[in-house]
């Protein structure tokens, strides 16, 4: 069994959101071939189409020092030849262990900023603790001193519209939105002490928010606006934190939730069981709103650690049933399998692969979510008939699994030395792989 | 050719430059495990910590081989505490034990931090047959490519200590004269076709297969290696060391017509079936290569002397493709490199080439570094992949590259494209006529004085300037050969149509305008 959460390179998740970055030069010393192999592959399928530069790495180099030299070369030339607003220097596994003197690189060259990023994966173990870090380095470089202050700094990778969404809401209770990272630019963090109030819209912000409360002094709300609930306390937390008049905050706040509520009213997954597993740390929202829908989710794993932010949500979660396990790794979700008989898996790629296997519909929580609005009644219709279509197609993924198996009953393979279970028979008693018949879509959803 | 017991040359790292920008092959780590979790009682386990598992066994693997994971790989999960203060033993140790059940052979394999740190496997049990082996991937420095070569000599050279258990069965016999295939492992640009040719070739010329290494074997069948008449190495990349120590008659994977034909008869000579070798070259000649010679015979070819290419690939993709594209076939090669080995090419030199190219190649065969290249440099150069990195699923076997059946398969690309490249620049556009503004009659009258209006009116042929001629003579040599005819026209329609509505010549702001697409750099 696997003690740490299973991720993609954990250092990925700092390095997309770099990369992203219009006018940023991302450095990223690579720990070896393989590593920078890796990293190259995976940000050219997701995330840009653009070079990646690292200082030539091998044994000989490390020893001789000779890495540090390039980089520092590379550093200067970059910032005289290509003046971005950011270069930052993204230190991984090695790189970090053999300990490089930082301190000694310029901090400015002209207008540029030379930002470290501390990311040896082996101790900052998720993706989502790897985005925090980018925050947290990015801002902690900006002075402390500001008078003036107004709007919300939405802090956290959402759906491209809902900024916008966040922001016309906003207006009504007398705010806005100031800025929100990660955004494209140097500009969008360097914008964040200019507003009154943090809002981590994923919980795993929280090394950012904790510092920028410190040397900022700026507060935070935690949360987000999804799913009934969930819309409604959260415009209700934002409007006591900026201290908005009680009167139309609590009234706008009671509109929008009676949105999402009519919104979630159309996709009724009254009596179906769902599985949702997944590395992004917005895995709370997404449950809360199958919950609100009349789903169960009797488990919902995140790699994220636990962490202060989450606990109102989690709380929420268990009050109604849902067993949160964080650090969560491939073993634990695959072996979780066994527990219930699901409708429906929005999980990582090992765990879809193996709730296919069973004939169970199942999407990548990653590339089906993370391209998708939760917030508000659009985001609640958008999700949920996603979540509606997939599981309809049951009847599908239950012939195909059918197909590749021996005798008509499928078996999962997974039997490599982590646990053996064959959890066949257990799921056919709870009629979590149908019998022979095409499984029916459930009547509620013949609108 | 001299492909008939060709005496394998060494493997040779890639260089490791001062700085890397768009690296095209992994390293030593992930070569060695994308060789050992190919057999299929393999278990590996990598020193490292999450990420040097997750990256090449769960993401990466997901867009080169399309397997969802690898279910028989996992790592020592290093963390602070093992990297800093504790060493990789321990957490080794119960992984390691974990993964040692009955039927499984372990193989331990390190990492860059492990190796940093100067972790090792310490056992008292190494000289137990069938326990847990540890290779050194010297991943700070080596390659995949030499990796994949050291691991394969390694389990040579390990071969008595794998136990094949009793539920294998008796050593299975060969009836016929039997090759060895050696490669492809995990990660090898579109292996699965490749080998399901070789393995057609080899059956149609009466031969069996001995082993598929490591991609169809056991770690108890490495020793069976040696019952074979012949090897064939898939890929000149790797599996050299191995050929050699197993010193049976080797051959290479072979490109194109000529290679394939040479390469059918010399293994036929190799293995005691001349008669058969020579049959199945004539049949194919009537069956697989039906299709090639229709095409070759079509107008198709017609135009391969004027659409050149480029190929920027490892080794053996890298030479075959040359060979076949541009010896047997005549496409002209604009330019071609290695990406993998002493002489390949850094990305930046492989930008300023193709950038440079004049003409332009048609087509580029590349990984997806060249892709961006293309897209950055805005190249009018199409794309084909022909080697990683890059997401693409190539399991389905009738892609191969190599072989008869990847002489046609190349040949249909390469095709395919040019008519993709011909319709891309049709002169005619999809709007519909332009409408008629006058009848005939008033045209006619219009232009009663154009005689008077000393070249200036509508019938006036529009001017341009010395400029603006240099640049699009500039641009057009740019445009592939295939459809020159057809960009010029529609450059000088547009330009000519703009100089009219602004009343001058053509200058250059105007061509500009219009060729911003294929504006030389």
């Amino acid at each position: 069994m696997s003690k740490q959460a299973s991720s993609m390179c954990p250092a990925f998740g700092a390095i997309r959101n770099l990369l992203r970055m219009e006018d940023a030069m991302p450095i990223v010393i690579s720990s070896g071939d393989g590593c920078m192999y890796g990293h190259t592959f995976v940000a050219h399928f997701y995330v840009a189409n653009r070079p990646i530069f690292s200082p030539g790495v091998s044994s000989q180099m490390w020893a001789k020092g000779s890495v540090f030299d390039e980089l520092k070369a590379m550093v200067i030339e970059m910032a005289e030849k290509h003046q971005p607003s950011l270069i930052p220097i993204c230190s991984l596994c090695v790189s970090d262990t053999v300990g490089l003197p930082f301190e000694l690189l310029p901090k400015q060259i002209g207008n540029t900023e030379i930002v470290y990023v501390p990311l040896p994966a082996y101790s900052v173990h998720t993706h989502a603790k790897a985005k925090d870090i980018v925050v947290d380095s990015l801002v902690w470089r900006l002075p402390s001193q500001r008078k003036a202050r107004a709007g919300v700094n939405l802090i956290g990778e959402v759906f491209p519209s809902d900024p916008i969404k966040i922001d016309e809401v906003l207006r009504r209770i007398g705010s806005h939105v100031n800025t929100h990272v990660p955004g494209p630019r140097w500009a969008d963090y360097v914008a964040m002490v200019d507003g009154s109030l943090n809002a981590p819209l994923h919980p795993f912000y929280s090394e950012s928010v904790k510092r920028m409360k410190m040397k900022q002094g700026l507060p935070f709300v935690e949360g987000a606006p999804v799913g009934i609930s969930g819309t409604y306390s959260w415009i209700k937390s934002v409007g006591e934190a900026l201290k908005l008049n009680p009167a139309v905050v609590e009234a706008v706040a009671s509109e929008e939730r009676d949105k999402v509520e009519a919104a979630i009213a159309d996709y009724p997954l009254n009596g179906l069981t769902f599985m949702v597993a997944g590395y992004e740390g917005h895995e709370f929202l997404l449950v809360r709103l199958l919950i609100e829908a009349g789903a169960k989710v009797p488990y919902l794993s995140t790699s994220v650690n636990t962490n202060p932010l989450a606990r109102e949500e989690e709380a929420w979660l268990r009050e109604r049933g849902c067993t949160v396990l964080y650090g969560a790794n491939f073993d634990n979700e695959i072996g979780a399998l066994e527990d219930h008989p699901y409708d429906c898996v929005i999980g990582t790629t090992p765990l879809c692969a193996h709730a296919k296997e069973l004939g169970i519909p199942s999407i990548y929580y990653t590339n089906a979510m993370a391209t998708r609005s939760l917030m508000f009644a659009e985001g609640a219709s958008d999700v949920l008939s996603l979540v509606m279509s997939t599981y309809r197609s049951k009847a599908r993924y239950d012939k195909i699994a059918r197909f590749f198996s021996d005798d008509g009953v499928p078996k999962r393979t997974y039997t490599s030395w982590a646990p053996t279970i064959d959890i066949t028979e257990h799921l056919l008693a709870n009629a979590a792989v149908a019998p022979h018949e095409a499984a029916v879509p459930i009547a509620a959803t013949e609108r | 050719m001299a492909l008939k017991q060709e005496l394998p040359t060494d493997v040779v790292n890639t260089p490791i430059r001062k700085r890397v920008t768009d690296l095209d092959h992994a390293g030593g780590d992930t070569g060695a495990m994308q060789v050992f979790a190919s057999l299929k009682d393999g278990n590996v386990v990598l020193d490292g910590p999450v990420g040097c598992h997750v990256m090449p066994a769960v993401a990466v693997i997901n867009y080169t081989d399309s397997v969802p994971y690898l279910q028989n790989v996992t790592c020592s999960e290093l963390s602070e505490n093992e990297v800093t203060i504790a060493g990789t033993l321990p957490v080794l140790k119960e992984k390691v034990a974990r993964a040692n059940v009955p039927g499984r052979q372990v193989f331990i394999v390190s990492t860059p931090v492990s190796e940093l740190i100067g972790a090792a496997w310490t056992t008292t049990d190494e000289d137990v047959k069938g326990s847990p082996l540890f290779f050194n991937a010297q991943s700070l420095d080596d390659d995949e490519w030499m990796a994949r070569d050291r691991s394969l000599l390694f389990l040579w050279q390990n071969r008595d200590h794998f136990v094949r258990p009793e539920s294998a069965g008796p050593v299975p016999a060969c009836a016929r004269p039997s090759v060895n295939i050696v490669g492809p492992t995990y990660g090898c640009f579109n292996s699965y076709s490749d080998l399901a040719e070789i393995k057609r070739i080899v059956a149609g010329i009466g031969a069996d297969i001995n082993v598929v290494y490591p991609f169809e074997a056991s770690s108890y069948d490495t020793s069976r290696l040696s019952d074979a008449r012949a090897t064939i190495v898939m890929y000149q990349e790797f599996g050299k060391s191995l050929a050699r120590e197993v010193g049976l008659p080797t051959f290479y994977a072979p490109f194109g017509l000529e290679d394939t034909t040479t390469f059918v008869t010399d293994l036929g000579a190799a293995l005691g079936l001349e008669a058969e070798a020579a049959a199945f070259v004539a049949s194919e000649k009537k069956t697989t290569l039906a299709a090639w010679h229709d095409i070759w015979r079509s107008t198709h070819s017609d135009f391969f002397a004027n659409s050149p290419i480029a190929i920027v690939a490892p080794p053996s993709y890298k030479d075959g493709l040359e060979r076949y594209l541009g010896d047997e076939l005549g496409l002209p090669i604009s330019y071609s490199a290695y990406r993998t080995g002493p002489q390949s090419a850094p990305s930046e030199d492989v930008r300023a080439a193709l950038c440079d190219a004049s003409p332009s190649p048609m087509l580029i065969f590349g990984s997806i570094n060249e892709r961006m290249i293309i897209a950055q440099e805005k190249l009018p150069s199409r794309f084909y992949q022909a080697s990683f990195p890059g997401a693409v699923v190539r399991r389905a076997t009738g892609t191969p590259y190599v072989g008869y059946a990847g002489a046609v398969w190349l040949l249909q690309i390469v095709c395919e494209i040019l008519f993709d490249t011909l319709f891309a620049n049709l002169p005619t556009s999809y709007a519909p006529p332009q409408k008629a503004l006058k009848p005939t009659a008033e045209i006619m009258r219009d232009g009663q004085d154009a005689a008077a209006d000393g070249g200036k009116g509508q019938n006036s042929v529009i001017a341009w300037t010395d400029d603006a001629k240099a640049l699009s003579e500039k641009t057009v040599k740019r445009v592939p050969f295939f459809v020159r005819v057809s960009v010029t026209k529609k450059l000088r329609a547009e330009a000519e149509k703009l100089a009219r509505e602004r009343g001058g010549p053509v200058d250059v702001a105007i061509v500009e305008e219009i060729t911003a697409a294929y504006r030389p750099r």
